[in-house]
């Protein structure tokens, strides 16, 4: 009996170590397969998104097209980090994530190359885009003012400078300034009003929010409702998000609040998309540069921007029904790129005035 | 002639392997201690000039208010377990480890999700009663949030290690006290407390190298501390040297605390001083005493898991639905066979050394010993660093390998591999798997091994049909204790893992920061399952021992 729980147990240790050298081979046997097929049909996707519609996409995308796409999911950040180790032996040929400074961030780093499409070109209006044409806005999102119903007149509301006024005063909630999004609409500023004028407008804010930042953009909406404040800054596919949660409570707050599209008279509401970039060292480039011009078409779009309640980049698709009842809205009129230019810039004001 | 024979009997396969693992280990440390002295950029100025010190304040707010708690809990409930007899106090007795097999960053968004506005205990005041309640009471997102959080979750570490310590060794003391006319107070605190003082502070420090490593409590919470600085330099701002900088202030932080360890703790060391163990004569607590001492071990149990245990349940039935599919049971599968693998890997390695160290028992095998301890006091986030760097370095290396086998090879073949990722548990959980092995081996003693050595079997030879059987239980209760610990972990797994290579635990991190916090339900309640079967398993395992 001993003996055998000693042959098992020695037998067992054997066939791990083998299965974990089996696994690292198998590894092996596959890169050579992939290069081989990459000569075939196939485009090497690595995206942040994680919607199962997406994947439907992709698959008429391979229907209509015989490409397959493999697609690699992960965080935005891990995303351009791994690229960046990877550097030219990199398998990725595209890189989808979300907001133009993190964009700027890849192209920055040289991970991107331009893409040449005239179908990209007529999809995808100029100032979603690179200048340079590295990458290309897909989705677009408001950061826009959520409002109490019950205790704010919409009224009142006006630009995001007005948000520095003493009424408001311990009425603000915003998320952390570690926050991307954040720090792409105090970059926003930072090219509309200038440097100076944007640091007093973060200073203005710190001292008018509610409470010190924490949560994320739908805790901020919740806030709003629980009473902690009037006002809170977030991102328009959140309340989307919200009013389709499976809690019935969220549903609620979503119900509660109200949308407020700011700077309309003035210099415009603040936009971010979410944006795909042909790596450099693509090894597919012209299979990636199809499903780049798929993914502008206007059939696709209607889909791709609907799976995260976000308005569509491409000018001649309608967005949601739902994002057509918050109505129409002007939209600031500068490059995404500036919000990567001045996206340094902007974090270090957060830093100085002691935005959390 | 003698030396020549020296030589030969210091060389044999238990010695070269020894060697080999010890020097894996120290080898990717070696990265961050290397690069402290680089010259500091620009990031690195600013980061000093506005940050620094709010990661220096919360870090150790952190950590010596979560000391303190624990210490109060695990203390006064290993008291109470170990010298009274109550209602349920055969069942409070291990229950009260329970709290351990919920892993700190989901016991975080589950109480968050509990607690705050859209959460159960707020919408039934307001949907029954119509009761608004201030926020500022309910809010856990907070740095006095997070000290609850990892109060309730560690203190098991205190009173674990203290319980068994005062079972053992304190009975003779306890009733000379009581004899000598002192009551239940009195010989808590002038003979209790400072009796096991290097129990406690032995479990505390347990505790606060768990804070330090912790990034997804914090994370989740929004408190910056160095592990979430250290993510957040890396990914966000991209910059690797800063992030090593950093790394290396929080091992500075980490060696002090060790240091203060061994000093705070003094001569009174954590062993046996005699080899009969006299089990202490349990009070009887009677009425309204006896409720008390149930009532209070009820509530830490509640807290600590029934409630946020029944609360994953509600959230499971909500969303299982979407949630189980054929996806969910790959991320079982892979959970499951990392945890394995390494486990396994960790116990061998574990048992090469520690045969190595005890035969020899030289110099050279005490700095052996206190190595394979080195990466559990190093935070997950640091041991990513240094452990990315040095594969990068071997791919480089190696590249003319792998183009020999396959010309088209990639450059990077290991550093994007699973193997990245097993490594890195390897090193920070060898310590567990070579604390319980070395235990084993000294409890049995060399005789046997001498004996049998004497009978004219090899080293090898005698560990398979002598040692290895004898600390049979200590491999199992190592294996059991690394295992959970795998499956738990989050920042290590969170950075190293290959692409599409999700666990239970990251899984549940990613719903949870995606806001969607009844979808993590699931993930982390299986978790919390295969967690607490072998909190029991273990328990029963220790108790067999002691009998």
């Amino acid at each position: 009996m001993r003996r055998n729980v000693r042959n098992i147990s020695i037998g067992l240790v054997l066939a791990l170590t083998l299965l974990v050298f089996a696994g690292c081979s198998t590894n092996e046997v596959n890169k050579t397969d992939d290069l081989e097929t990459e000569k075939k049909k196939v485009v090497n996707l690595y995206t942040n998104r994680h919607y199962d519609t997406d994947e439907k996409l992709l698959e008429t995308f391979t229907e209509e097209t015989g490409i397959k796409v493999n697609v690699v999911k992960g965080n935005s950040d891990e995303l351009i980090e791994r690229l960046d180790r990877e550097g030219k032996d990199t398998k990725a040929d595209l890189l989808i994530t979300a907001d133009a400074g993190r964009l700027y961030r890849a192209k920055e780093k040289d991970l991107l190359q331009s893409a040449k499409s005239e179908v990209l070109d007529k999809n995808i209006p100029e100032n979603l885009r690179d200048q340079d044409n590295e990458w290309f806005g897909l989705t677009v999102r408001g950061r826009v003012i959520v409002y109490s119903k019950d205790r704010v007149d919409p009224e009142e509301l006006s630009t995001y400078e007005d948000l520095i006024n003493s009424k408001w005063n311990k009425k603000i909630l915003v998320r952390s300034s570690s926050n991307i999004y954040n720090q792409s609409l105090l970059a926003s500023l930072i090219e509309i009003n200038g440097e100076e004028k944007a640091k007093e407008w973060a200073k203005g804010v710190v001292k008018n929010m509610a409470r010190d930042p924490k949560g994320n953009d739908r805790a901020q909406a919740t806030a709003v409702v629980a009473g902690e404040g009037d006002l809170a800054i977030m991102n328009t596919y959140y309340i989307g998000k919200m009013l389709n949660s499976s809690n019935p409570e969220e549903v609620k707050v979503a119900e509660n609040v109200g949308v407020f599209f700011p700077s309309q008279n003035t210099s415009g509401t603040h936009i971010n998309v979410s944006g795909i970039g042909l790596t450099k060292h693509a090894k597919n480039k012209d299979n990636a540069i199809k499903l780049m011009e798929f993914l502008s078409s206007e059939k696709a779009q209607k889909q791709f921007a609907e799976a995260n309640y976000e308005y569509p980049a491409n000018p001649s698709v309608e967005p949601s029904e739902l994002l057509k009842s918050w109505g129409e809205f002007e939209t600031q009129n500068i490059n995404l790129s500036k919000l990567g230019e001045n996206n340094k810039k902007a974090v270090k004001i957060f830093n100085e005035v002691g935005w959390k | 002639m003698i030396k020549v024979r020296d030589i030969k009997s210091n060389i044999n396969l238990w010695s070269i392997l020894s060697l080999i693992f010890i020097i894996l280990i120290v080898l990717p440390n070696l990265n961050i201690f290397i690069n402290i002295f680089n010259e500091s950029n620009q990031n690195w100025n600013h980061i000093k000039e506005y940050l620094l010190k709010d990661y220096i304040i919360n870090s150790l707010t952190l950590i010596m208010f979560t000391g303190l708690f624990t210490i109060f809990i695990g203390t006064s409930l290993s008291w109470l377990i170990s010298v009274y007899d109550f209602p349920f106090r055969n069942f409070f007795k291990w229950g009260l480890i329970l709290p351990l097999a919920i892993p700190p960053y989901i016991g975080a968004y589950t109480y968050n999700g509990l607690l705050n506005y859209t959460g159960v205990i707020q919408s039934f005041l307001r949907n029954f009663y119509n009761i608004q309640v201030n926020q500022k009471y309910f809010n856990v997102m907070s740095i006095k949030g997070a000290i609850f959080i990892f109060t309730i979750f560690l203190f098991p570490y205190v009173y674990i290690i203290t319980k068994s310590y005062l079972e053992k060794q304190s009975s003779s003391l306890i009733e000379n006290a009581r004899v000598l006319g002192r009551n239940s107070m009195e010989t808590f605190v002038y003979v209790v407390l400072p009796i096991s003082r290097g129990a406690i502070i032995g479990g505390v420090s347990l505790v606060i190298l768990e804070v330090l490593n912790d990034y997804g409590v914090v994370k989740y919470f929004g408190i910056p501390t160095f592990s979430t600085a250290i993510f957040k330099t890396w990914f966000s701002m991209g910059d690797i040297d800063s992030a090593v900088k950093l790394a290396s202030i929080l091992m500075f932080l980490v060696f002090i605390i060790l240091i203060l360890e061994k000093f705070l703790r003094g001569r009174k060391k954590y062993s046996y001083t005699t080899s009969k163990i006299t089990p202490i004569s349990r009070k009887r607590l009677k009425g309204f005493k006896g409720k008390l001492a149930f009532s209070f071990c009820f509530l830490i149990f509640s807290i600590g898991f029934l409630i946020p245990t029944l609360q994953l349940i509600h959230w499971s039935l909500l969303t299982y639905k979407d949630i189980l599919n054929i996806r969910f049971v790959k991320l079982i599968v892979n959970s499951l066979s990392i945890a394995l693998i390494s486990s396994v890997l960790i116990i061998i390695i574990a048992i090469v050394i520690a045969n190595y160290c005890r035969l020899k028992n030289n110099f050279l095998s005490k700095i052996y010993s206190k190595t394979t301890l080195v990466g559990y006091s190093i935070p997950g986030a640091v041991i990513s660093i240094g452990v990315i760097l040095f594969f990068i370095n071997i791919d480089n290396r190696l590249y003319w390998v792998y183009k020999m086998i396959n010309k088209n090879s990639a450059k990077l073949v290991l550093s994007t591999s699973i193997i990245m990722l097993i490594f890195a548990y390897i090193m920070r959980f060898l310590a567990i798997g070579y604390n319980s092995i070395e235990s084993g081996f000294e409890k049995v003693g060399n005789k046997f091994f001498e004996a049998s050595r004497t009978l004219g079997m090899g080293i090898t030879e005698t560990f398979i049909k002598v040692d290895f059987k004898m600390i049979k239980p200590a491999i199992l209760s190592g294996f059991i204790l690394v295992f959970v610990d795998i499956l738990k972990e989050l920042p290590l797994t969170l950075i190293l893992r290959p692409f599409n290579f999700n666990t239970l635990s990251t899984k549940a991190f990613e719903y949870a920061s995606d806001e969607m916090i009844q979808e993590a339900s699931i993930a982390s309640l299986i978790i919390i399952i295969i967690s607490v079967i072998s909190i029991y398993f273990f328990y029963k395992a220790g108790n067999k021992e002691e009998v």
